[in-house]
């Protein structure tokens, strides 16, 4: 009864904040890439043909600012054992570690040299761009605070500069700028931060705009990225936050269906109590009392 | 081996009560006190009587005053004890084959019939008393024959002849043999006694029936010639002289019958009526005689006359017959088709009970001749069945390998768990044999308690032993064991579940760290609190509801069906986990629009794990102390101090995926704490809901006597206090343990006149070496302790 009373009340508060959210998601792993090309996306995402590619997005709600931007990668497991292993922190926290790329393999070293930041998770930056424009007016988006603030500070070094990366044969994502530190690369530190599930969301940016109901975002897009090899699907998510972060119903369903239910068992004992009562400690539901002699 | 009671020519004497019969007594529910009816008892070793009646010539005045002289005169001359040291009432000291007489020589001398010499032909007695109150007198009387006791015929006599020359033959022995010798009439005294003698034998007393006869010149001088004739023969003596005392022990009158306690160990009786009310059966094997394991067995309640007793004896005249013919092969093949025989009887009779709904109590008493033949492989599984059936068994006469065997026939043939407890070194290889032995120290030696698993004092203790700490040591490991269980399914199958998203990949979900310190810190204190402190009643209730004791031997704790439910709780648990902790992570957690990486949701997840696991305990536990509190709440504490530690630190050693600042990042979103306080709850509501349900309705038998007494404090040791209202007067005590007795014809009287050494102590006092059996040497070292019941053993 008593979990019922302080649950229920959680429960419907996250629920609206989950509702107060506003999400916009748009799929286009399939739509970017051009008509004659649908049957073979890999090669032409191998290719160099243009990849650029426009979505229209419909505001349905009031999107207050900051709005945020996401990719979010589907079938894409960033939780492998062997990919979670494959970096260096040392070498990313500071320049001293440069050369220290053991655990990087197959991506530690590039024409003899060692690659900063080595590993499949860099190698693999995700490399889409988006740019907004509202009625042909370009929408900032601010990739500065994207990352949590300790992998910022902490992991990856301010003298730490990309070395020898995206060299090799293979090019696996988005190539960094040799002359910016990783500190600031936030876009590796947020792919570095792996998920957890294969399906997951990264934050891009944000856009600090209030958008109104029906406007009409464009976005031209950069389709850069190779899921088609593992059949890997791609979102763009605009979404604003609550105090408890972004559109999810789940926790609040589940404060009310728990809240729910003890408010029902709770009932359902008083019920029991009240129809079939059972004096506590009756000496006769003793087993020895209720069958004399059985042994 | 104390006088306590006797019957002198039809009336009664002795207030006290055996513990047998205060423990019936307790049983209905009363309260006896001590009776103390004389201001001044006189108590020795030995004597334990007291009936201001009796004492200090005060028989003088009772209705028969020549019955009570002539019973303490046979007493006094009819024994075959030897005085030692100073002739004073106070120093001497009596040397006796068996302690039964010395106690009844020590009675007549409290009576004020003090022997105090023996010559080759006289006995001294100084008499107090006799002709007036006050007069004392030495009177010698001149023994002229001693017929000996011996086994076949229970009995003993002596002739003698006093100063004034009349001719006086005193017998003393088993009441089945001297009522078959008395003369004619008085058939009033005989029923009231008779009805006496049963009193004492369900009592747990040791009866001997006094006889007494005059004998004229005439007679004795005839009877004494065949007598020398018979003593001076060389061949068959003992049969002879046997033949010729039946000649004179005859037409006997009946003086009345003593009734000696043998002493049991404090409490043994009401352990072992405790013990069998929990459930557990009682086999009783002992080197003793049968009449005496008989008597034990009564005194510990485990016979009663209510019980229908099967009796697979040696000492039949069939076997007789056969043994004197003295071929050895004859002779067992003999007694293996009588055992078969008897044992096929009894296991039919005993079938044709059990078929009855309310048929008596069975109980199987055999001795070591007979087991011996009975163990032989193809009898052994009707002796297991006819003895499964009875309710107790008792095994007499039994070698110490016997003792082994039948431990491990009921340990291997009944699949049961078995216990063995004694306290000699005879008992050494029947306490090796079992599951459990427990050894008894005591003053019968080390042995016993050097070859045991445990050890104790006194036989009582075995009621703590098992129906206290056994209880609870079984209840705590099963918790523990099903705990550990538990918290370990919980913890691994969150695991499992991530395995099927990582792509098969192997990829751990929590940090190594986490993995390894979760058995070790952040949930082992408090399942070692458990372990350690748990009881679900107290030690005084477990006392005295040894019904539940019952649970153990059912299992009801460890069965399949509790693992298998503590299984599906733990699935259900680690589905709540892990799918409450990471579906709910596929959108931004808190208002920056951060998402969290793999060890955030881990590490959000093994919190709630830590926490969840820590909570269930408390479920489990049947009395909450502050140890237990301290424990969860330190160990859900060391987590977080562990987290806050571990991911604040950023070394070199670190591994590649590691979890710096994951709880900060957590601790910074409301989702987190939001999220704690649902997956917990979430996860215990089935383990809550089936708690309750099987509380409400099916409940076990300690949450019923939990109820029973919740109101009261735990009362260890406060029990007695309890009981104590209801007192009765001294009188009112008495009468009301007479009328406890049966008053139904009984079987058994409680004859057992034990005295396995006779023979040989005579032997040694003529200077002739007889070589002593063992059990004599074991028999008198146990006459300086208390005897206690032989080794009983329970499954």
């Amino acid at each position: 009864m008593l979990v019922s009373i302080v649950f229920i009340p959680i429960g419907v508060v996250s629920l609206f904040a989950s509702r107060d959210v506003v999400e916009i998601i748009d799929q286009y792993e399939t739509e970017c890439v051009p008509q004659n090309f649908r049957n073979d996306k890999v090669s032409f995402i191998q290719s160099n043909a243009n990849k650029t590619c426009t979505r229209r997005l419909t505001v349905t709600k009031l999107m207050k600012k900051p709005i945020y931007v996401y990719y979010q990668l589907d079938n894409f497991y960033q939780n492998h054992r062997r990919y979670v292993k494959s970096r260096s922190d040392s070498q990313l926290k500071d320049n001293s570690g440069w050369d220290e790329v053991s655990s990087c393999k197959p991506e530690d070293m590039s024409n003899g040299q060692p690659i900063v930041p080595c590993g499949l998770i860099a190698w693999s930056l995700f490399n889409d761009t988006y740019n907004f424009s509202l009625n042909n007016q370009q929408l900032a988006v601010n990739k500065k605070g994207i990352s949590w603030k300790s992998d910022r500070d902490r992991k990856f070094g301010r003298n730490v500069f990309p070395r020898n990366f995206q060299n090799g044969t293979l090019i696996g994502g988005k190539s960094l700028d040799p002359t910016v530190p990783l500190s600031k690369q936030e876009d590796l530190i947020v792919w570095m931060r792996t998920a957890a599930l294969p399906t997951f969301r990264k934050l891009y940016g944000k856009i600090e705009w209030d958008l109104q109901p029906n406007e009409v975002i464009h976005v031209t897009l950069e389709n850069n990225y190779n899921t088609y090899s593992f059949s890997g699907k791609k979102k763009l998510v605009l979404s604003t936050t609550s105090w408890l972060g972004g559109k999810n119903d789940f926790l609040g369903i589940a404060y009310l269906t728990v809240g729910g239910l003890c408010f029902f068992l709770a009932l359902s004992f008083t019920v029991v109590y009240l129809v079939k009562p059972r004096r506590l400690g009756d000496p006769s539901y003793l087993s020895w009392n209720r069958n004399p002699g059985g042994h | 081996m104390e006088f306590f009671k006797c019957t002198i020519g039809g009336e009664i004497y002795g207030t006290g009560m055996t513990e047998i019969e205060r423990g019936v007594a307790e049983r209905k529910g009363i309260k006896a006190q001590e009776v103390q009816t004389s201001t001044n008892p006189v108590r020795e070793k030995g004597f334990n009587f007291d009936d201001v009646r009796l004492m200090r010539g005060a028989w003088r005045n009772e209705p028969n005053p020549d019955a009570c002289k002539e019973f303490f005169r046979c007493l006094a001359i009819c024994h075959t004890v030897l005085p030692e040291g100073d002739e004073s009432p106070e120093k001497i000291k009596y040397q006796a084959a068996s302690p039964d007489e010395a106690a009844l020589v020590l009675a007549a001398k409290h009576f004020g019939f003090f022997f105090y010499r023996r010559t080759p032909t006289m006995i001294y007695v100084r008499e107090s008393h006799v002709e007036r109150m006050g007069k004392i007198q030495d009177v010698s009387y001149e023994i002229l024959n001693v017929l000996e006791f011996n086994s076949t015929r229970k009995r003993q006599s002596v002739v003698c002849r006093y100063p004034d020359g009349r001719l006086v033959l005193y017998c003393k022995g088993a009441d089945t043999v001297i009522y078959e010798r008395l003369v004619g009439g008085s058939d009033e005294i005989k029923k009231v006694t008779r009805e006496h003698l049963e009193q004492f034998g369900s009592a747990g007393l040791r009866t001997l029936c006094l006889a007494y006869k005059d004998l004229s010149p005439d007679v004795y001088e005839s009877w004494n010639e065949k007598f020398i004739q018979a003593k001076s023969s060389l061949r068959d003596r003992e049969k002879k002289l046997d033949e010729v005392a039946e000649l004179i022990e005859k037409d006997l009158i009946l003086i009345g019958a003593t009734a000696i306690e043998d002493k049991l160990q404090e409490g043994v009786p009401d352990c072992i009526e405790t013990l069998s009310r929990a459930g557990i059966k009682i086999w009783v094997l002992t080197g003793d005689k049968m009449e005496t394991a008989i008597n034990i067995a009564y005194a510990c309640n485990l016979l009663n006359n209510d019980m229908k007793q099967f009796t697979i004896s040696s000492e039949t005249d069939a076997i007789r017959e056969v043994e004197e013919r003295g071929d050895q092969v004859e002779i067992a093949r003999f007694m293996k088709e009588e055992v078969k025989r008897q044992l096929r009887k009894c296991l039919d009779e005993a079938q044709q009970y059990f078929n009855t709904v309310s048929g008596p109590k069975l109980a199987l008493i055999i001795d070591g001749k007979c087991l011996m033949y009975a163990l032989d492989p193809s009898l052994r599984i009707m002796l297991l069945n006819l003895s499964l059936n009875c309710s107790s068994v008792v095994c007499c006469r039994v070698s110490p390998l016997q003792k082994a065997q039948v431990t491990s026939l009921v340990k291997k043939g009944a699949r049961k768990i078995t216990l063995s407890i004694g306290d000699g070194a005879n008992d050494v290889s029947m306490i090796q044999a079992a599951h459990i032995g427990v050894g008894i120290s005591g003053l019968e030696g080390m042995q016993a308690v050097m070859a045991s698993d445990f050890a104790i004092a006194q036989f009582r203790f075995l009621k703590d032993l098992l129906l206290v700490h056994g209880r609870w040591s079984y209840i705590r490991l099963c918790k523990v064991v099903t705990y550990f269980f538990y918290k370990n399914l919980t913890f691994t199958l969150t695991q499992f579940w991530f395995t099927f998203n990582t792509g098969f990949s192997g990829q751990r979900f929590y940090d190594d760290w986490f993995q390894s310190l979760y058995n070790v810190i952040f949930t082992a204190l408090p399942v070692i609190i458990v372990g350690l402190f748990d009881k679900d009643v107290s030690s005084s209730l477990s006392k005295r509801y040894p019904e539940l004791y019952k649970e153990g031997i059912k299992n009801i704790f460890f069965k399949w069906r509790v693992v298998a439910i503590w299984a599906f709780f733990a699935v259900y648990q680690s589905l709540v986990f892990y799918y409450f902790v990471t579906d709910s992570s596929s959108t931004s957690q808190g208002s920056s629009g951060k998402m969290f990486g793999l060890w955030d949701v881990s590490t959000m997840a093994f919190t709630c794990v830590v926490v969840t696991v820590n909570l269930r305990l408390l479920m489990i536990c049947n009395s909450i102390t502050r140890w237990h509190y301290i424990s969860v709440g330190g160990s859900i504490l060391a987590w977080f101090v562990f987290i806050f530690l571990y991911s604040g630190i950023m070394t070199s050693y670190d591994r590649q995926e590691n979890i710096f600042g994951v709880i900060y990042v957590l601790m910074s979103t409301f989702y987190f704490y939001v999220t704690l306080l649902l997956v917990p709850v979430a996860a215990l509501l089935g383990d809550f809901l089936f708690l309750g349900v099987q509380r409400w309705f099916f409940p076990y038998d300690y949450q019923i006597v939990q109820e029973i007494h919740k109101d009261e404090a735990d009362d260890n040791g406060r029990t007695g206090l309890l009981g104590t209202d209801n007192h009765l007067t001294p009188d009112e005590a008495r009468s009301y343990a007479l009328s406890q007795l049966p008053r139904e014809i009984s079987k058994h009287t409680g004859f057992a006149f034990d005295s396995p050494g006779y023979e040989s102590f005579f032997a040694s006092q003529l200077g002739i070496y007889a070589p002593q059996k063992a059990w004599d040497v074991a028999r008198r070292a146990s006459m300086r302790s208390k005897p206690k019941p032989k080794p009983t053993k329970m499954n």
